[in-house]
């Protein structure tokens, strides 16, 4: 693939995508159960209570309680699925997670939604900028972030089928699509949107749409982009990586996360004992966001599309000196 | 339901009495020979955790996964002396581990893992979480279609912890009589009495108010424990909670409502004054 991939306007949003994928998934694996703490109308995770309303579980404002009543049920060997917003679940019942679902490594998947600031306008409160350092930090824990309808669905099915303690970052509002029926997606995989040899993107989430845009207009300035969507964050696809940058000797990591212990330092760890290429990385420079307009945060927080290709930019010329 | 046809209820509480007494000491000896443990509160959860496991419970020592046993849950789990005690004597593993708790490569860890230890359940450890593990096992059999019970021994300092009463509520709502809660009511907890670090009072109407059955009895009492708990079976509808009014360090002098004895280890001449005090007849 070396033009840019068809991108269209979404329907849904992630969380609606994984949660519709999750209640048609009910009737194929008829044992899995979901755990709700109260915002089932907003994670989606409703449309599986309608279905099975002896199979979802509404635990209340509770998610301390939820998680760990998901891990005691995940104990007698059945799967749960435990919903909520990524400050809630990631930050509030953080240590239930690690102690109670990660320690004994139990099947509950965490579907996880509101990730980094895509619910711009809810404020700080609700933006989930710490999620990814979080969830990676802990043992036996799998991170992925799906970017669009497709991957959501499929990653849905790649959460539930894998072994153990997943985590899913799902987002607020409907975005883009990039995805067609027949991608295939799996654990530790990647996707390569756009293929070019002189600097690689390595992005995950809504940010994948920033990098592409990004692509396509640092092709009109004479710089072919590797954009390659991590949606498997943990594991990620070091093979991928790395051929992507034994082409491209360089490295941008653009992320909706704090750049603190997020995807990118990561990667600049990897980097700096696999293969050292010139590097930056966008994410929220140790601070807080607001509310307001999706698209302002990005522009203001050094997200969008304009802050990639001036990144990109940077490491070009560094990788030419 | 478990109760052994064969014996009377006397025989009943002489053996579940007998037992606790060893139990008593194998935890004085654990943490004696380990120089560290929480030998306070297992001796004040000590009649209790032994009537479950010598009489109350369903459970195939040969089969600790059997997905239709009854369920323990420690949740005040520094207390897992009086877990593996009992576990050890059932058999669920050798007598001979009770001497390497907290030791490196031990199966018995500081605090209780499921995956290390024959017979633990579940891993607990971190205080105000057992009931939410309890709620989620009982659930699970309420959906599986399992008569079996699960039993979670709360300590009183714990349900300082709101998520107990997160969880409180969400038995209720979900009507699990197959969840049986003990609260351990020793009234002290680390820093002090619970009276002073931070008052339950009254803890029968925090938990009625929850909509839960209580009973409120004498921890010590063997013949209490295994009257409320066959109450509690009969309980429909609703979880029950077991307040137990009972003695941290209970059966050692001087160790009987020391606040100093929740995570001390004895020195010789102490180790050799309890378990001569634990001798017994």
């Amino acid at each position: 693939m070396s033009a840019a991939p068809k991108v269209t306007q979404a329907k849904y949003a992630t969380r609606r995508a994984f949660s519709e994928r999750m209640a048609e998934y009910g009737h194929i694996d008829r044992d899995f159960v979901v755990f709700e703490a109260d915002i089932g109308y907003s994670t989606y995770s409703y449309l599986f209570g309608q279905e099975f309303p002896h199979r979802y579980f509404n635990m209340g404002i509770a998610e301390a309680n939820a998680v760990a009543a998901a891990a005691g049920m995940a104990s007698c060997g059945r799967t749960v699925v435990a919903c909520s917003y990524g400050v809630f679940l990631t930050m509030r019942a953080v240590e239930t997670v690690r102690t109670f679902i990660c320690y004994p490594n139990l099947n509950v998947k965490l579907l996880s939604s509101h990730g980094g600031i895509t619910p711009a306008i809810d404020g700080v409160t609700h933006q989930a900028s710490e999620d990814i350092a979080f969830m990676t930090t802990l043992p036996n824990m799998k991170v992925l972030a799906p970017a669009d309808t497709i991957s959501s669905r499929k990653l849905f099915e790649v959460m539930l089928k894998t072994p153990g303690p997943v985590f899913v970052r799902l987002m607020r509002d409907p975005l883009f699509d990039v995805y067609r029926e027949e991608d295939a997606f799996e654990l530790g995989g990647s996707k390569r949107l756009i293929e070019g040899d002189d600097v690689t993107i390595a992005t995950y989430g809504d940010l994948v749409f920033q990098a592409i845009a990004a692509a396509e207009e640092l092709i009109t300035q004479g710089i072919r982009a590797d954009v390659l969507d991590l949606y498997s964050i943990k594991p990620f696809d070091e093979a991928a990586l790395r051929a992507s940058l034994d082409k491209t000797g360089a490295l941008v990591v653009v992320e909706n996360h704090q750049k603190r212990n997020g995807l990118g330092y990561e990667l600049a760890n990897w980097c700096l004992k696999n293969r050292p290429v010139a590097f930056d990385n966008l994410g929220l420079d140790d601070t807080f966001a607001e509310s307001g307009n999706y698209y302002k945060l990005l522009d203001k927080y050094g997200l969008s599309k304009d802050h990639i290709i001036r990144s990109a930019r940077r490491v070009l010329a560094q990788k030419g000196t | 339901m478990t109760r052994q046809a064969d014996r009377s209820l006397e025989q009943c509480v002489a053996l579940v009495q007998a037992r606790a007494r060893q139990v008593r000491r194998h935890i004085v000896e654990m943490v004696y020979l380990a120089q560290s443990g929480h030998i306070g509160g297992a001796l004040s959860a000590a009649d209790i955790v032994t009537a479950l496991y010598w009489d109350l419970m369903r459970i195939d020592p040969a089969r600790p996964d059997w997905p239709d046993r009854d369920r323990f849950i420690l949740s005040k789990g520094h207390a897992c002396p009086v877990w593996y005690a009992n576990l050890a004597m059932r058999g669920y593993f050798g007598l001979e581990h009770l001497r390497t708790l907290r030791q490196f490569g031990s199966i018995l860890q500081g605090h209780p893992d499921m995956h290390k230890t024959p017979g633990v359940d579940i891993t607990t450890g971190s205080l105000g979480q057992g009931l939410s593990l309890g709620v989620g096992m009982a659930l699970h059999g309420k959906l599986a279609g399992k008569d079996y019970r699960v039993y979670v021994m709360l300590g009183d300092g714990e349900i300082n912890e709101g998520q107990v009463w997160e969880a409180a509520a969400s038995s209720a709502k979900y009507k699990l009589d197959n969840l049986i809660a003990f609260v351990d009511n020793n009234r002290l907890q680390m820093d002090g009495l619970t009276a002073d670090v931070m008052p339950m009072e009254p803890i029968d109407a925090k938990w009625r108010a929850f909509n839960w059955e209580v009973a409120r009895i004498d921890g010590h009492d063997v013949r209490a424990i295994l009257s409320a708990v066959e109450w509690a079976w009969t309980v429909r509808g609703r979880p029950v909670c077991i307040i137990a009014d009972t003695v941290k360090g209970k059966g050692v002098s001087f160790m009987e409502n020391q606040r100093a004895w929740h995570g001390e280890a004895p020195n010789q001449e102490q180790y050799e004054q309890a378990m001569a005090e634990l001798a017994g007849p």
